[in-house]
Formats: structure tokens, sequence, C-alpha cells
């Protein structure tokens, strides 16, 4: 019990003070039992307030201290480090918060205000008389960390986390990695091609002996918490072994090539969406590394012909499973482009209507000079339509897609650039090229490219009239005129949506918000966080955005990893759930409650018992009122102090 | 916002319309420049002294620009209702000139009303701009060489007072009969001038009122709304609205000086080109040096402007817009000459100056005035005339729905 209480009145300037009458307040809680010390202050965070407090504790032998100011989200953690520089343990520091839920919210009725303060006061007071001084434990941490998705997202964190000193498992679940950005030729950097930019990312992580890299492989199970997971992977085999064989050599990829002629098993490329046909035995394309050959065992027939001509090719490879221990994981699992439904501005309908994905691509993969085909016809002029798969009116897809309309602009500019003639005809719902990008627009506009404006409800359509393709628009930026253009191409500006990730969502319980991308614990304080502890997310799978962006949140997230498993060691909350051992009798309702999987069965002097995950409790309180014995308190808020709160606030009549 | 609306605002028809990307790149040979980087925010109609309610300018002309709707900007009054103080330049963000883009459209929609296509060619083309003038000066030459050719005794052709007799130059014939020669070719070009300049009139009232248009006005508010054309003229009202009002001033000065100098050349000839020289009180040469004054002011102004490119208004300058500052700067530099040799009694210099004065000022006029910038003597009161007769039809209508 603690009986020496100081407590202090903040005046926050004039927010609390003009509608609280804090010295009515201090007086009444100077008599409090076990407050030794009542004062009123102008700004208690302001430094010579704080060194004031540090002086009291430590003349005065406080042992408890309240502060009864605002919101304890902005200073609880201000002045529990008073109490730690004046040698108190900060879990004997409550804050009762008069600015927020009073003065703020009864500016009209100061009477009651100074009323309702002082109850707020004389329960943080009730609190801290029954506050235990509390250690914060620590658990063990390995400095490993699992990247999932060697996409450039996930290749910059791996550097990073090397350079810094942390061994990490770098694993894709293709056989390629580089993800996406290869597939989109020359980016909106000048000179930098996605092909050039996965390249040099590769070849930095190749050269860190600090990275393991795993292609082919995923994750299947996990165990374990912060500071030890223990993750399965699952490897599928690659069909061919390069051990021995000197692949660097033009004979090599000679033969590379007779091999994938000789494949008689022939599909869709989706690495080019379908605009090139690829074999079962294929080879990488450029942007996708191990410059090794595999084989898609899905279309393959077993034949043997690639066998015949290149050695090292294996069709009796198995698949493996691997055990990995980490500290932390970080999940960069990338996005898939939205795919248009039949009929969707005319897509899968309409010949001349493809995603900007497919036509990024097709620009990327054709010659420059000459002119541009599609499908064997001369295109002059191409129509954007922004927004597909986003900011949908119906349909879940809510979001902004973010990178599109930038990414759409810089394809006009590319165009232009490649095809001087070709006239651009953008389509869209209010131009979102932010920041430094502003400049590709600001480009299109003055080479000519014409912008078009729809409402959200009244979007553009894409009609086939007498053969040609015309794309129809009430046009607000001219008084809501419909509009008419007759367009060679239509390119529907396709969004992100997440890659298929259930599995993955699965096997470690990372929270998936309504726009089935991965979710952070808060936008701007724990923006690389998820709920789970040690699990981080960055890229694309976390909302739509472009590649600079995925950069900055894979260093923050390697950054964040890194600084939690570096030391080897982790320290927890002190706030988690307790099980009272002798009352517990095992009926399960605790942990089916619990949202983060801390709760575990354990066996204590012959009976099964609830025990809890230090690693994983969050201290949220969920398994508390399910127990049907009360065998759990929560530390830092047990029963004790809750109702001595109660019985302070009743008593005050 | 107005251009939010989805249906008619000014006198629009809705239809649908098919752009056409190409008709930005003519536009650029009537003087349009750098007008595509425009993101249609709208400053320019916000910043614009001069719109109203049924004329919102130059960001909905602009944007019929870009997309190329010939048939909205030929039907439209809006590039007439503009008189280019140049503020919407000044404040556009994206620097996309549109004063200037209105002032091509001006030069466009002169081009569009004159039905013989000459105009199109005189605007697009510096060939047909220079030769058509010198065509015309060369015909005027060759009538004097042919049919007025200077006496060869100067004896006899000095005043009582000491100046030029200047109607008697040519052998054999009375003072009376040249007056009478040079007044009937007077006539003739003023026809001539006239037939072009009014069918063209026309031509833009089929297109702004006639057609593309869900109004009809009544006879009776033809000629209610007919004083817009005289008082327009005479007063240039709506120039004064402009930010910068000395323009306007300087503007009517020119104007009025035109106006004098031109009736009393075309109406009263045997008036104004007399043998006598009168005292400098008389009226004769008291209205003749204030519209030379007018004259020379405004053109000295405005061609210094143009030269060190001061404000907006007089940043870019078509050739059309030089040539017509030299036209009239030569027509009115010669006249003061024929004037100073005449009072100083010089025989053929008098002559050849005269000569030369008709040489630059017939094709001034037959050229310019129909086809070309000085159409906007006409065409911007009769602007204002269509303007007040549409509005006043519209609200007729409206009037009788209820």
């Amino acid at each position: 019990m603690r009986n020496r209480i100081a407590v202090y009145i903040c005046h926050c300037g004039s927010n609390i003070a003009d509608h609280v009458d804090v010295e009515a307040v201090r007086d009444a809680i100077a008599g409090e039992e076990g407050v030794v010390l009542a004062k009123t202050t102008m700004f208690a965070c302001s430094d010579s307030a704080q060194s004031e407090m540090i002086e009291d504790i430590r003349e005065n032998d406080i042992d408890g201290m309240v502060v009864a100011s605002c919101s304890p989200k902005l200073h609880l953690f201000t002045f529990r480090s008073v109490a730690e520089r004046a040698g108190l343990n900060p879990y004997n520091y409550v804050q009762a918060n008069i600015r927020e839920q009073v003065s703020w919210a009864h500016s009209d009725k100061p009477e009651q205000a100074t009323e309702k303060a002082l109850q707020i006061v004389r329960m943080a007071v009730a609190k801290a008389r029954l506050s235990a001084p509390l250690t914060p434990p620590s658990i063990t941490s390995e400095n490993v960390i699992l990247v999932v998705g060697a996409g450039v997202a996930g290749m910059r964190a791996a550097i990073e986390l090397a350079d810094m000193g942390s061994k990490v498992y770098l694993i894709e679940k293709d056989h390629y990695v580089g993800g996406r950005a290869g597939q989109w030729g020359n980016l909106h950097v000048p000179g930098v091609k996605g092909e050039g930019l996965v390249k040099d990312l590769y070849e930095e992580v190749a050269g860190r002996e600090g990275i393991t890299l795993f292609t082919g492989t995923e994750v299947i199970s996990s165990s374990g918490s912060v500071g030890s997971f223990e993750l399965t992977l699952r490897r599928s085999p690659r069909y061919f072994n390069p051990k021995g064989i000197d692949t660097s050599g033009s004979e090599f990829t000679g033969k590379v090539r007779k091999a994938v002629e000789a494949c008689p098993e022939e599909l869709d490329d989706d690495y080019d969406f379908g605009l090139t046909a690829r074999k079962a035995f294929r080879h990488s394309h450029p942007g996708q590394f191990p410059d090794l050959p595999s084989v898609d065992m899905q279309a393959c027939t077993r034949c043997g012909k690639c066998a015949e001509i290149l050695e090292g090719v294996d069709l009796e490879q198995e698949e493996q499973r691997v055990t990995v221990k980490a500290g932390a994981v970080i999940l960069c699992t990338g996005f898939s482009p939205y795919q248009p439904q039949e009929g969707e501005f005319g897509y899968g309908e309409i010949e001349n209507v493809i995603s900007l994905q497919e036509f990024r691509r097709m620009m990327a993969l054709s010659g420059s000079g000459g002119r541009l085909l599609f499908r064997g016809r001369p295109v002059n002029t191409i129509s954007y339509i922004y927004c597909v798969g986003s900011r949908q009116l119906e349909g879940d897809n809510k979001y902004c897609s973010r990178y599109c309309c930038s990414a759409a602009i810089h394809t006009a500019n590319l165009v232009r650039e490649k095809f001087p003639g070709v006239r651009n005809f953008h389509f869209h719902r209010g131009i979102r090229s932010y920041g430094k990008l502003e400049e590709l627009y600001e480009i299109s506009c003055s080479e000519g490219d014409i912008y078009f404006q729809s409402r959200d409800d009244e979007l553009p359509e894409v009609i086939k009239e007498d053969g040609e393709t015309i794309v129809k628009i009430a046009d607000i930026l001219t008084s809501g005129r419909d509009i008419e253009v007759g367009a060679d191409l239509v390119v529907l500006v396709t969004g992100m949506v997440p890659r298929d990730n259930s599995r993955l969502v699965d096997v470690l319980k990372v929270p998936v918000g309504r726009d089935r991308f991965f979710n952070e614990v808060h936008p701007k304080l724990k923006p690389v966080e998820v709920v789970i502890d040690g699990i981080y997310i960055a890229g694309a799978c976390q909302s739509p955005r472009n590649i600079n962006e995925s950069m900055n949140s894979a260093l923050s997230a390697a950054v964040k990893s890194n600084s939690l498993v570096s030391s080897g060691e982790i320290e927890l909350e002190p706030t988690m759930a307790a099980v009272d051992r002798s009352l517990c009798g095992w009926c399960g309702e605790c942990a089916r409650a619990c949202p983060f999987d801390a709760i575990v069965r354990e066996q204590y002097e012959g009976k099964e018992v609830a025990a809890v995950n230090e690693a994983n409790c969050k201290g949220c309180g969920m398994c508390l009122p399910v127990c049907p014995v009360n065998a759990i308190q929560l530390t830092g808020s047990s029963d004790a102090e809750i109702e001595s709160m109660i019985e302070a606030l009743i008593d005050l009549k | 916002m107005i251009w939010m609306s989805t249906i008619t605002t000014g006198w629009g028809v809705i239809s649908m319309a098919r752009i056409d990307h190409t008709f930005a790149s003519r536009i650029e040979m009537f003087g349009g420049i750098d007008f595509t980087a425009c993101y249609n925010c709208g400053h320019c109609t916000a910043v614009c002294p001069l719109v109203e309610e049924n004329a919102s300018f130059p960001r909905r002309m602009l944007r019929y620009t870009i997309l190329g709707m010939e048939e909205d900007i030929q039907s439209s009054l809006d590039p007439w209702l503009c008189y280019y103080c140049g503020d919407c330049s000044e404040t556009c963000p994206r620097q996309s000139n549109p004063g200037e883009i209105m002032m091509s459209l001006r030069r466009y929609l002169t081009s569009v009303y004159d039905w013989t296509g000459f105009s199109r060619r005189f605007y697009t083309s510096r060939k047909w701009e220079f030769g058509s003038i010198a065509a015309v000066a060369a015909v005027v030459v060759l009538l004097f060489a042919l049919f007025l050719r200077p006496t060869a005794d100067p004896s006899g052709l000095i005043n009582a007072d000491g100046g030029v007799k200047i109607n008697s130059f040519v052998e054999g014939m009375s003072s009376e009969t040249f007056v009478s020669v040079i007044e009937i070719g007077d006539w003739v070009m003023a026809a001539i001038v006239s037939f072009f300049l009014l069918s063209n009139i026309f031509n833009m009232y089929l297109k702004v009122v006639v057609r593309n248009r869900k109004v009809s006005p009544p006879l009776s508010l033809y000629v209610k709304e007919a004083w817009n054309l005289v008082y327009h003229f005479a007063t240039q009202i709506k120039l004064s609205k402009c930010s910068d009002r000395t323009y306007w001033g300087l503007h009517w000065l020119l104007m009025s000086g035109y106006t004098i100098m031109f009736t009393m050349i075309v109406l009263f000839l045997p008036w104004f080109q007399v043998e006598k020289i009168h005292p400098i009180y008389h009226p004769q040469r008291f209205l003749g040096y204030y519209a030379t004054f007018g004259l020379l002011l405004g053109l000295i102004v405005w061609s210094v402007q143009r030269i060190r490119k001061s404000g907006e208004k007089h940043r870019y300058s078509h050739s059309t817009d030089w040539l017509f500052l030299v036209m009239l700067f030569l027509t009115t530099l010669t006249g003061i000459l024929v004037h100073i040799f005449r009072i100083s009694g010089m025989v053929p210099q008098t002559y050849y100056t005269f000569v030369i004065h008709l040489a630059i000022l017939v094709p001034m006029l037959v050229v310019e005035v129909p086809f070309s910038k000085w159409s906007h003597l006409a065409y911007r009161p009769f602007a204002t005339y269509f303007y007040n007769l549409i509005n006043s039809a519209r609200m007729l209508e409206e009037k009788k729905k209820k």
C-alpha cells in the first residue's frame, strides 16, 4: 500500500484552469488518505515542473505519484520517465485526465467540471495507493530475420538488415526474385529500368554473406513468438541443379535456349500478361534472377527432352522442408494488378482495350523507333481510363491505388517520346500526381496530352461503333458536355490489389484490413508494425504504393526489426495477464477469448492450467471476464485497483 | 461552380461533340501559343473583369480550342466580348496565355466569317499577306501612271497663298474632274469593302444567331437592340471595363481620329480636298489635325509597347498586327508629308507623296477592313448587338413560359 503519494494538478495554461477550479481540487485532494503532497502547476510537462517533481519525490520519500493533466496518450510516458529519474518505479505513477475528459468537455459548466475533476483525481489516487512496482520482463531473441518476398522491397530490406548485422533468410515463392518491378521497363527516374533495378539489388543480395536466399519457397507453418519464431518452409524444386556446372558462359545459355525450344509444352507467359508464350521448361526474363532455368511442373509432362540437351536438369528433384528460427519476420509480398472484369470498360469484349500493366509490358517488350502497333494495326491515339478497380463506388476497392495516376501519365510521356505523333487522351476523376510526380503531369500537359474529367457516378463509356472504338464522357471540364473521342487503343489504368496471401494470413495471423491489404498498427505512430509483435510489413502488400515508397517502408521495417532483435533481448510491457494457478482448472475459455494466441495450456501440480505466453500477451484483458473462477488478473489493472477506484468514485457523496 | 453544371451554360446547346485534336495546331497559325498546358483551373475566368453570367470566358474558349470543338467556337461571341486586358494571361498558373488564345480566336473567327476564304490565307500565309497588299498597291500606282500622269509644266500649280493646287496635277483635267475621279474611286473602294464586310457580318449573324441557337428573336427586338451598334461603336464602353483604362482612352482617340478622317475622305471629299489652303482655325484643318494627332499617338505608343513586349497584351505580335500598325503609320506619315509639301509649295514632292499615300491607304482599307484586323471595328459592336439581342430574346421566352 502506497501512503506517501504526491499529487499535481495542472493548469495547462488556461486549458484546464479556465473551467476547473484547480486550487479547489488541490485543497480537496490534500486531505485524502495517503496524500502527503498536493500542488498545482502551470504546465506539468514543462522542464521546470518536471525538475520540481523529481526534487519533491526525492525529498519527501514519495512512493506514489498522480498528475492530473491531459490524456495519458500524450504524457503518460513523460511522467513515468519523471518517476523513473527520481528513483520511483514508473508503474507507481497514475495519470488523471482532467483536460480532454473534463475541462474541454464541460467548459459550459465550471462547477460540475470541478466536481468531476476531483472525482477523477480521487480515483487516480486510489489506484496509486494500490499500485505495485513492476519490472518489465524480458525474453531472449535471435538476431535473425525472415523476409518473405524477394521483390524490390524484400531485397532492399534484406540488404539493409545484413549490413546492420542481422542474419537474413530471404524467401521467394517464385523460382526467380524481382517481383514485378522488372516488368515495367523504364521507370520514371530517368535512365533507370525496372530490370536494371532488380539486377542491382540481386547482385547486392548475392554479395552478402548474411543473406540466405531461398527461391521457390513458402512459409507453411509457424510457432513461437517474437524473439524466437519457428518457421517451417516448403521448398519446391526447381528441377535443375547447377552444382558443378558453369552457368555463366554463352555455351550454357545456348544449351538452355535449345532446351526451351525442345520443350513441347507451351502456355501463356504470365510474366508478360499473356502477350507472349513460354514453355514448361523456362528461363528467366531479363529482370528475373537467378539466371537459371526452371521447370513449371504443372505444365510439364516429364518427356525429358530438356534433360537430353541440358546437363543438370533433374526432374526427380523432390520438395524439401526446412525449419528456421527467426526473431522477427518482415512481409514484403507485394501486389497484383487489378484484373478488370469481363466487359468493364469493354475489357475482354473490345479487342483494343487493355490494362495499364499489359500496355506497360507491351511497351517494355517493343523495340524503339517505327510505329506503335497493336494487333498489327497502327496506333495514333490512345485513351487512358483512370481509377479502374480503384475508388469504386460499388465494389470493394474503395481505396485509391495511389501509383496509377503518375504511372499512366509517365506511360503517356514514354509513348510520346518513343513514338512521336501518338496522341494521348486521359479520362480521369481528378489527377493525383502528388509530390515530385507532378512534374510528369506538367510535361504531359505542355506536350499536348488532353485531359477529361468525369464524376464518380458518371464514368466514361467505351463503345464500338462502325468498327471504331470510342470513349464517351460527360466532361466536367467542358461544362459537363458529352464528348466522344475515337481511340486506336484504350488503356485501363488498373490499380493494385493484394496478392493472394491467405496461407500467410493463416500461418502468421497477420491482420488484414477491409481492403484486404495487411494492416499496420497505426499509420503514423507504428507504420510498419502489425499487432503481432515481431512481424513487420513493407511495400505494396500493406497498401498501394510506388517503388520509391516501397523502398522507404522496406528500410523502416528493416531498421525497426533489427533494433528489436539485435540486442538478443526484448523487453516487454509488464502490464499483462497473470494466471492464479491454484484457482485455474483449465476450461479453455480464456484461450478462446484471446485474440493474440497468448494463452497456452500447461501442467501444474498434477492438473492442467492456463499459462500466459508473455511475448504474445498485449494486456488487452479479453481473458478476464470470461474466466468462471476469476483466476486471471491483469497486472497493473488488478481487480483490487479497479474496485478501489470505483469505491473512490461512489464514496464522494 | 459554373462548369460543374451538366445543363447548358451560356447559350450552349447540348449535343454530342467529337473532338478534333488537330484544331489546336491550326489555331497556332493564328497566333495561339503554349496553350495546351492549361489544366482548367479557371483562374482566367475568375479574374476577367468582363465576364458576365451569359458570357463566361476565356477558360471555356480555351477548352474548346484544345478539344477542337469548332462548331462551338464558331457559334460563340465570347472572343469578341473579350477586349484583351491580359489579366488572365498574367494570372494563369500554367502560362497558357488565355488572352492570346482569345486574340487568336478573333483572327480565326474573322477568317471563318469570311466566305471568300481570302482571310484565312491572309492570316496563315505570309506570301498571301504581303502579296495581296503589294498587288493592290500596284493597281493604284498603275492607275495613276496610266490615267493620272502629272503635267510636265509645274507652273501655275501654286496658289496665291503659296500652297500647291492639289487637284490640278493632271494635264488637261480640271480641278473638279480630278476630285470627282478620286471621289468615284473612293466610292468604288467603299462599295467593295462594304460588300465584303457586310456579307461577312451576315455570315457571322448566321453562325451566332440563326444556327446553333435555341432562341429566335422577334423582329421588334432587332430594332429595339439596334442602339447597341451605334452606342458601342461610338463609346467602346466595354473596353473601359478592362483593368487598364488609359488603353481605352488611347484607343478611343485613335478610333475617333480614324473615323473623322475616313468620313472626310469618303463622304466629304470635295469639301476636304480643295485647292485653297484654309486658315488654321477652319474646321477642315482643325479636324484633320485632330485626326492626325489621335492616329499618331496611338500608333507610336502601341508600336513601342509591341517592340518592348510590355504587358501581356503586347507580348505576342502576329505578323498581321505589325502589318496593321505599319500600314496605318505609313498612311498617316505620307498624309502628313503631303500636307507639309503642299503648304511649302513643293509641287512634284506633293504629287508623288500623294500617289504613295493612296498606294498605302487603298490596300490597307481594301484588304484589312473586310478581311483582317480592321474588321474588328464592325465585329465588336455587332457582337455586342447580337449578344444583347440573344439575351433579350431568352428573357422574353422565359417570361412567356412563366
